[in-house]
């Protein structure tokens, strides 16, 4: 089947989709976006995390299909150019990167954390960030680097 | 501090193309487009120990889109004995050949033209058992109830295990001994001892990025991408495996997504050479979780043993019988067994110790290296002993080991010294982080607070050899080749502030080319905490020999003795005279964009372990120390575990770049953290039944300590490039006999079997009452 989503502000269209496919495989393999990393298929590491509309969803647990019609950004389309989002230069700022493999679904959840919440509490990084798991860097950074993002994104506001 | 100099040793520059992580632009292995390609997917055994009486494929063979299906069978009529490999001993196919020897191994591989029809194909494989009788654990094992294979087949890879070819009958592939003075009746003559059965778990390193290997065949040549840690090892094998010479055999990698001994020796590489070679087409064998998960795993080890001390509380004896479940295949568990049984009795002044440790082989997947390579299971053993020990004289845990811990020049009890490992420092930096001769508020009601301290020793991989090549370009940046793997640990960066400090230039100049077997030069593996120290000295010579070349073309064109020359970051000086490097290096050449080279090598050496008393007077080239302390809630009523603040020291000689190093010592705790309280594989009749990651516990954010504090401690090493050692095992050692000597501390129990459940806790608490 031919699915059309948008991606990143671009329209996109792939063929061929079988039915069981899933976003996450159509965003690597058919549109050339590997930002969002397969690592577990089974929505548990947050690894693949994207905004499908304004919610950060497992591509890996979207099929296709669902997106059809609708609009997906990836860690490729957050900030524009060759510049970075706030959240990524907080999370270069904080040395939160070591592999790198978990860091762009982290930072698209992270991304919709502070957007929704800059005045997170400690508690709330943590429930928001606790789908995607890291096994390098022990957290305590990305924590740091949400801090940060989150307090610049309420200076913005106030 | 100068920008400059923040690029330099000991300078926090950030990581190398951290922009490039969080913008998702770094490409991994399994990023690459790779073209056309047979996708490969595996049909898995289902019975733990068994002949194959006949695989039938003519179902999957008939389904559009398969290219062809291989079973061991095809394989072996092609390569013979050579399908066998392994780093100890060659005892693993590719695809399993006449027997299978877990559930989970490789039957039969599926080449297609898309991955869901390669997956789809396997379920259309099926395959006639005669079945065996399994061994399960390491009690059946050693009782030998069966044999997982008839005799040992030692590889070319490691010359002492010669004299186990051909070894029948047993389930023991290697032992280790190590006998200092006389343990049993030192332990018989003293005054108080203590006695454990310990157990650790098997455990999976889960690196978030899949394994992958993409293989091809290029002029005759089998070329291979794929997550590695080991690229220089995989060559020789696959040179092997296909008898190649090494020429024609190609390895390359890209940055891993993490790995911690999970891609190192023989994972998928053989198989897609081997697939590639004989099928003459480009191959992309990905692994799901769920296969990751029965690739490799932790040894689980289960460890008898007791410490003594005499009247005055001095310690006399240490006693180990420590046994490594080492799976169907041994990997490199013989090495584990050793190197680990090696320290079995601890960092401490102990004048009798006796140490039997051995690599067992059961029906279930392979165990091989994980980061500390077989220590914390015996490092569990041995700092729950000594805490329970002190417990038992009345004496405060810190203080009495501290007053046994070697010192700088000790000899451990395997025979060799101590140097540049300050188990003090790290002790005292951990206890006084966590506050432990502040009063504690041990709290009221179901919660309970505790403290607990626990210390680590492990020797670097020794001997090994590392190659640097350098090319210094025409305009004052650098081409580094090395065969290091960065899988974010941060080699690439580290390594370039090492030359450029050598070179005075900005280290942001300095490329450092991703393991390439046709370019980058032999290093023996990225592991064991080998790469600062060993490749590192091979950076620091290729960078030095670099500067004596300059500094020799400078004082020729200044006309002065080649000892008045320096190097500045402007480029050489001597006096008044002064040169760019651009100029230099153009002056010399009369060209631009030319390259000097020069070429280093570093090699460690070791005096091997005496076969009758396991000891040596240089069984390393040097010793990690590392301490963690803990401050633990424990809620009686759930057993469940808070940690309330964890610290964690290690000494690493110097730090090159004290962020990366604080980063490595964080992540080993919060992993330790997932061994000491959850983390586990668990297997029924041979069947793992939690490999998943819906079922497999690991540590989230939210498992993150209240506080979590990092010390690097610096006691320089007199040969380590500036100092320096590795750090990536160090902090990870003594995480969970600290959290589980903070919960003897609170709550009066002792727990011997890891992990520390909330179930194992609230049982212990009842049997106490």
């Amino acid at each position: 089947m031919r699915v059309t989503i948008e991606v990143n502000g671009e329209r996109r269209t792939a063929d061929d989709v079988w039915p069981g496919e899933s976003l996450l495989y159509v965003l690597r393999e058919r549109l050339g976006l590997p930002g969002a990393k397969n690592a577990c298929e089974q929505g548990e590491c947050g690894s693949c995390t994207v905004y499908l509309d304004d919610t950060p969803v497992c591509a890996c647990l979207v099929a296709a299909g669902q997106a059809e019609g609708r609009s997906v950004r990836t860690v490729e389309g957050l900030a524009g150019g060759d510049g970075l989002d706030p959240v990524q230069e907080a999370f270069v700022a904080t040395g939160a990167v070591q592999c790198g493999f978990c860091t762009p679904g982290l930072i698209v959840a992270a991304h919709e954390l502070v957007h929704r919440d800059p005045g997170a509490t400690d508690a709330e990084i943590r429930e928001a960030l606790a789908g995607n798991l890291c096994r390098c860097t022990g957290y305590e950074k990305i924590l740091d680097a949400v801090r940060l993002a989150a307090a610049k994104k309420a200076g913005e506001r106030a | 501090m100068r920008e400059i100099e923040q690029s330099w040793v000991g300078g926090s520059r950030p990581r190398f193309d951290t922009a490039g992580r969080v913008r998702g632009m770094i490409a991994h292995v399994g990023d690459q487009a790779v073209g056309a390609a047979a996708h490969v997917a595996v049909h898995r055994a289902t019975q733990p120990h068994a002949r194959i009486e006949a695989v039938h494929v003519d179902e999957a063979l008939a389904m559009p889109g398969v290219y062809g299906v291989v079973t061991g069978a095809d394989l072996y009529k092609q390569l013979g004995d050579r399908l066998l490999t392994g780093p100890a001993f060659a005892d693993q196919p590719a695809l399993a050949h006449e027997k299978v020897r877990y559930v989970g191994e490789p039957v039969a591989a599926v080449l297609a033209a898309d991955l869901a029809t390669a997956r789809a194909a396997t379920d259309a494989i099926w395959v006639d058992y005669e079945d065996l009788p399994p061994v399960y654990d390491l009690a059946d094992a050693l009782a030998g109830t069966a044999y997982v294979h008839d005799e040992l087949r030692p590889s070319s890879v490691f010359g002492d295990l010669k004299h186990l070819r051909g070894v029948r009958d047993t389930n023991v592939n290697y032992t280790y001994n190590l006998r200092t003075g006389d343990a049993e009746a030192a332990r018989d003559a003293g005054a108080h001892t203590v006695t454990g059965e310990f157990w650790a778990p098997p455990t999976h390193h889960v690196p978030i990025e899949l394994p992958c290997t993409i293989a091809w065949v290029d002029s005759g040549r089998l070329e291979m991408l794929t997550t590695t840690q080991t690229p220089s090892y995989v060559r020789q094998t696959i040179a092997d495996l296909l008898d190649l010479p090494l020429s024609r055999v190609r390895v390359t990698t890209r940055p891993l997504g993490g790995s911690f001994g999970a891609k190192m020796y023989d994972r998928l590489e053989p198989l897609a050479a081997a697939l590639a070679w004989t099928a003459g087409r480009r191959v992309r064998v990905t692994a799901t979780r769920e296969e990751a998960f029965l690739l490799t795993t932790r040894h689980g080890a289960a460890v008898s043993s007791s410490l003594t001390a005499d009247a005055e509380g001095n310690l006399v004896s240490s006693v180990a019988d420590v046994r490594y479940d080492t799976g169907a295949y041994a990997d490199v568990g013989p090495r584990i067994t050793a190197k680990s049984g090696m320290v079995a009795p601890g960092p401490y002044r102990i004048a009798n110790a006796r140490v039997l440790s051995r690599c067992v082989y059961t029906n279930k997947p392979s165990a091989g290296p994980f980061r500390g390579f077989g220590v914390p299971q015996v490092t569990w053993s041995h700092e729950s002993l000594i805490d329970e020990l002190a417990h038992e004289l009345g004496e405060d845990p810190y203080a009495f080991r501290r007053r046994h811990l070697l010192r700088e020049g000790d000899e451990a009890p395997m025979g060799t010294r101590m140097h540049s490992a300050d188990f003090v420092g790290c002790l005292d930096a951990v206890a006084n982080a966590i506050g432990w001769f502040d009063p504690l508020d041990r709290g009221t009601g179901r919660i309970r607070r505790g403290r607990g301290v626990a210390v680590g020793v492990k020797a670097v991989l020794t001997p090994t050899i590392a190659n640097a090549v350098l090319q210094l370009n025409q305009d004052n940046s650098a081409t580094l080749l090395i065969s290091t793997v960065d899988m974010g640990q941060g080699s690439d960066t580290i390594m370039a502030q090492i030359a450029a400090d050598v070179l005075r230039m900005d280290s942001r100049r300095i490329h450092v080319v991703r393991a390439d077997t046709d370019a980058t030069p032999y290093d023996t593996i990225t592991a064991g905490s080998r790469s600062t120290y060993h490749t590192g000295n091979a950076v620091r010579r290729v960078a030095e020999a670099m500067r004596d070349k300059l500094i020799g073309l400078a004082a020729e064109r200044f006309g002065v003795p080649a000892e008045e020359v320096s190097l500045t970051p402007d480029g050489p000086r001597a006096g008044s005279h002064e040169v760019t490097v651009a100029e230099l290096v153009h002056g010399h050449f009369g060209a631009r964009g030319a390259t000097l080279t020069t070429e280093a090598n570093y090699t460690s050496s070791w005096t091997p372990y005496d076969k009758e008393t396991g000891r040596s007077d240089k069984v390393t080239e040097h010793w990690f120390a590392g301490a963690v302390g803990a401050r633990i809630a424990v809620d009686t009523a759930t057993g469940r575990v808070r940690i309330e603040h964890l610290a964690v020291a290690g000494d690493v000689g110097r730090a090159i770049n004290p962020t990366l190093v604080e980063q490595q010592l964080s992540g080993a705790a919060i992993m330790g953290i997932g061994h000491a309280l959850f983390d586990q594989l668990v297997l029924d009749q041979g069947q793992l039944i939690n490999g998943t990651l819906l079922d497999y516990q690991l540590p989230s954010i939210r498992d993150l300590p209240d506080q979590l504090t990092p010390i690097v401690v610096e006691s320089p090493h007199d040969d380590g490039p500036f100092g320096a050692k590795g750090v990536g095992e160090t902090g990870i050692l003594g995480v969970a006999p600290a959290i589980a000597n903070a919960v003897r501390d609170a709550v009066g129990v002792r727990l011997t079997r890891l992990p520390l459940t909330p179930e194992s806790i609230t049982m212990a608490l009842e049997e106490n009452q």
